[in-house]
């Protein structure tokens, strides 16, 4: 998918020292075949180090997973924070992996979308991608 | 009459679609005689008992003892956890598990920042030796084995804080019992890479384990490599066997590096920790073919004497990846159908995952049901009473023949690329993981493996039946269980005597520096009974070989 002359571009990360990979690993993969660009910083970083990965390279989306435990609810926030302070906000945020039912207005209300569970289709992943992109960063019709 | 509008069953001319295994070896339709041309009964299967022990490692298997009942424990305190193994032992268990939380994996303490929130959360924080007899109090470690699921550096330092307890307990040593997971180099490809690093001093720590604990605790099986992790994070079932023993012969080399006749450790160096997917038959003959691929290994390549060289204990823990979180009380079916495998394939021990594995670590009542999985089939179902029954036929000693042959061909290439380091420094095993990963999850989409509930048979979220499951503690409560464990931990490392942790710190890092033939359990036993944690031994270790002190770069050394 290219609009603006480039390929959507895409953080892939895991914040924290949840080592649930799988996933991610995955979801690279296909968002690479279905054309977009991947940046892939897998499991084990800090809010800081994604925002900033992110800042650095222009990126579309900020695909976020994790299926650990319940920090998400720390840094999800987090990122999305520190997004703002630097003044990316326009950056899409989106949440993958066991994001529990009870949480996700919460992360809605600071804009993250998708909460797709451990066994969504990908399909769906890639359309909410694009439309995401399309609507949100690239402000097209 | 038949109209429109009556329900009729689309599927039923339904066929099996199954051409292959899942780790893609094609499977004929029917098998036979012909299919075992070749075989001598003698050299390549044999009674159960005997060399390469494709039937099993004991003449009358579970007639003599049946497999060790455990089932996943790990969960918030030391306290807590005590509690939840006094339960199980009630409940028929015969053996206790032991699964460490992140940090612990991590090698970093409760106190280290980026531990916050981790202490305590899906396993049990082992930091200091006080938390071994808070784990075991109140249970007698002579009559129980106890298995740890400790991969990292981090296991040889669980270890000898285990060993430290058991003797300043006046343990009978010779009578302890269990195992340690205690192998770093799959980690690189599997879960926290950061604590195998560097990769040879972590293999070091590993060898340093084996050799004190074949001295020392002579029952207690100091490696048990993990091939479920890496069956989880893609390995089809040659590779997770292949892979594993590749791994094995680097602590074999190493051991015999150091001088170690190959009869006085493999005894003590032949657990496999595996997993158990749900292609029951393809599980069943990697369990034989791995028994005999180790079996001809000793005997052939390192010219081992004893029989029980040759002898492949195999434990299982039934695969996560094959549970699904929708419907979960469908998991109970392939738990059980696993945990079949497990019983048919002749394992040592196994545990069967709890139905609501996907969502959290087991309640009390999916712990009560996986451990009632092995009450059923041990006592109910009358599977365990003979051995190896599923020996001779036609399709499961050919399957078995063409496994070993996989798994040879897998070992033997990463050999010529100068053992398991080399191959994972290079990448090489990573990628064949990631590659055989995508292609499973892309069988998946694509429909072409089935999983009921999942990607065929789905119901609405309506229709499920409400099952409990474990649930996360609110996040609050997550938080607030951690920080009781940093300051609990802050508080010792203040009102500990600073100069007698100092000293033995020093000894150990001054030991560290020496290189391969010093061995360090001794002064990690020393370092923990002075009080020292498990961030601050690893530390020193790491320094002491050029590494830095903290994994992420984020503490000094403060002592």
């Amino acid at each position: 998918m290219e609009s603006s002359g480039r390929k959507v571009k895409v953080v892939v990360a895991m914040p924290g020292l949840d080592c649930h990979d799988r996933g991610v690993i995955y979801l690279s993969h296909v968002l690479r075949e279905a054309g977009m660009e991947v940046v892939y910083l897998g499991k084990f970083n800090t809010p800081e180090h994604i925002v900033n990965t992110a800042i650095e390279e222009d990126a579309d989306v900020i695909a976020l997973s994790y299926l650990n435990d319940h920090l998400y609810m720390i840094f999800f926030p987090m990122v999305v924070e520190l997004l703002k302070e630097k003044g990316c906000g326009d950056i899409c945020v989106m949440a993958g992996g066991r994001i529990i039912e009870e949480d996700r207005p919460k992360l809605r209300e600071l804009g993250i979308t998708g909460f797709f569970g451990q066994s969504a289709p990908t399909e769906e992943m890639v359309q909410h991608i694009e439309e995401t992109v399309r609507k949100e960063r690239w402000k097209e019709a | 009459m038949a109209g429109n509008d009556k329900i009729k069953s689309d599927r039923r001319f339904d066929a099996c679609s199954v051409t292959e295994t899942s780790s893609g070896i094609p499977v004929k339709e029917v098998y036979g005689p012909e299919d075992l041309e070749g075989i001598d009964y003698n050299n390549d299967i044999a009674n159960p008992g005997k060399y390469p022990f494709t039937r099993g490692i004991w003449n009358n298997m579970y007639r003599g003892k049946l497999w060790t009942r455990r089932v996943f424990t790990g969960l918030g305190s030391t306290a807590d956890t005590n509690e939840r193994y006094k339960y199980l032992l009630g409940k028929g268990a015969s053996g206790l598990y032991c699964f460490g939380d992140t940090i612990t994996h991590q090698g970093i303490d409760p106190d280290h920042p980026l531990a916050r929130g981790y202490a305590g959360v899906s396993g049990v924080s082992i930091v200091c030796l006080q938390d071994m007899y808070d784990l075991f109090d109140g249970i007698s470690l002579e009559d129980v084995s106890v298995s740890f699921n400790n991969p990292s550096m981090a296991a040889a330092i669980v270890y000898s804080a285990f060993a430290a307890y058991a003797e300043d307990m006046g343990y009978d040593l010779t009578k302890i019992s269990g195992s340690i997971l205690n192998e770093p180099i799959h980690l690189v490809y599997s879960m926290y890479e950061t604590n195998a690093k560097p990769l040879n001093l972590a293999a070091k720590l590993a060898t340093d384990v084996i050799e004190y604990s074949i001295k020392n605790t002579p029952r207690w099986h100091p490696i048990a490599p993990n091939a479920y992790d890496m069956h989880e994070k893609g390995a089809n079932a040659v590779q997770e066997m292949a892979f594993t023993i590749a791994i094995m012969e680097e602590y074999i080399q190493r051991m015999i590096n150091r001088g170690h006749d190959i009869d006085e450790f493999a005894p003590r160096v032949n657990v496999f920790g595996c997993a158990c997917d749900i292609d029951f038959f393809e599980e069943i003959c990697k369990f034989r073919a791995a028994r005999r691929v180790w079996a001809k290994l000793m005997k052939e390549k390192y010219g081992a004497k004893k029989s029980a060289s040759c002898r492949l204990y195999l434990s299982v823990h039934t695969s996560g990846n094959s549970l699904t979180v929708q419907q979960p009380v469908n998991n109970v079916a392939r738990v059980t159908l696993e945990s079949l495998a497990c019983v048919l394939g002749g394992l040592q021990s196994f545990d069967p995952a709890g139905y609501d594995e996907g969502y959290y670590i087991l309640t009390e009542h999916s712990a009560l049901t996986s451990l009632n999985i092995h009450n059923i089939l041990a006592y109910e179902s009358r599977v365990a009473s003979v051995a190896d029954p599923l020996a001779g036929s036609y399709f499961i000693e050919s399957l078995t023949n063409k496994m070993e042959e996989e798994m040879s061909k897998v070992i033997k290439k990463i050999d010529d690329m100068g053992g398991a380091i080399k191959a994972t420094e290079s990448g090489w095993i990573g990628s064949e993981m990631e590659h055989e990963l995508i292609k499973e999850q892309k069988e998946i989409e694509e429909k072409k493996r089935i999983i009921v509930g999942m990607n065929e048979f789905v119901v609405s979220k309506e229709e499920e039946v409400p099952i409990e499951v474990g649930r996360d503690r609110p996040l609050e409560e997550q938080m607030a269980t951690s920080k009781k464990r940093e300051d609990e931990i802050k508080k010792m490392r203040e009102t500990r005597d600073k100069k007698k942790a100092k000293n033995a710190l020093d000894n150990l890092r001054e030991e560290a520096g020496k290189g391969e033939g010093h061995n360090l359990v001794p002064l990690m036993m020393e370092s923990l009974r002075a009080k020292a944690t498990l961030g601050e031994i690893l530390g020193v270790i790491r320094e002491a070989n050029g590494a830095s002190y903290d994994p992420y770069k984020v503490l000094e050394y403060s002592l």
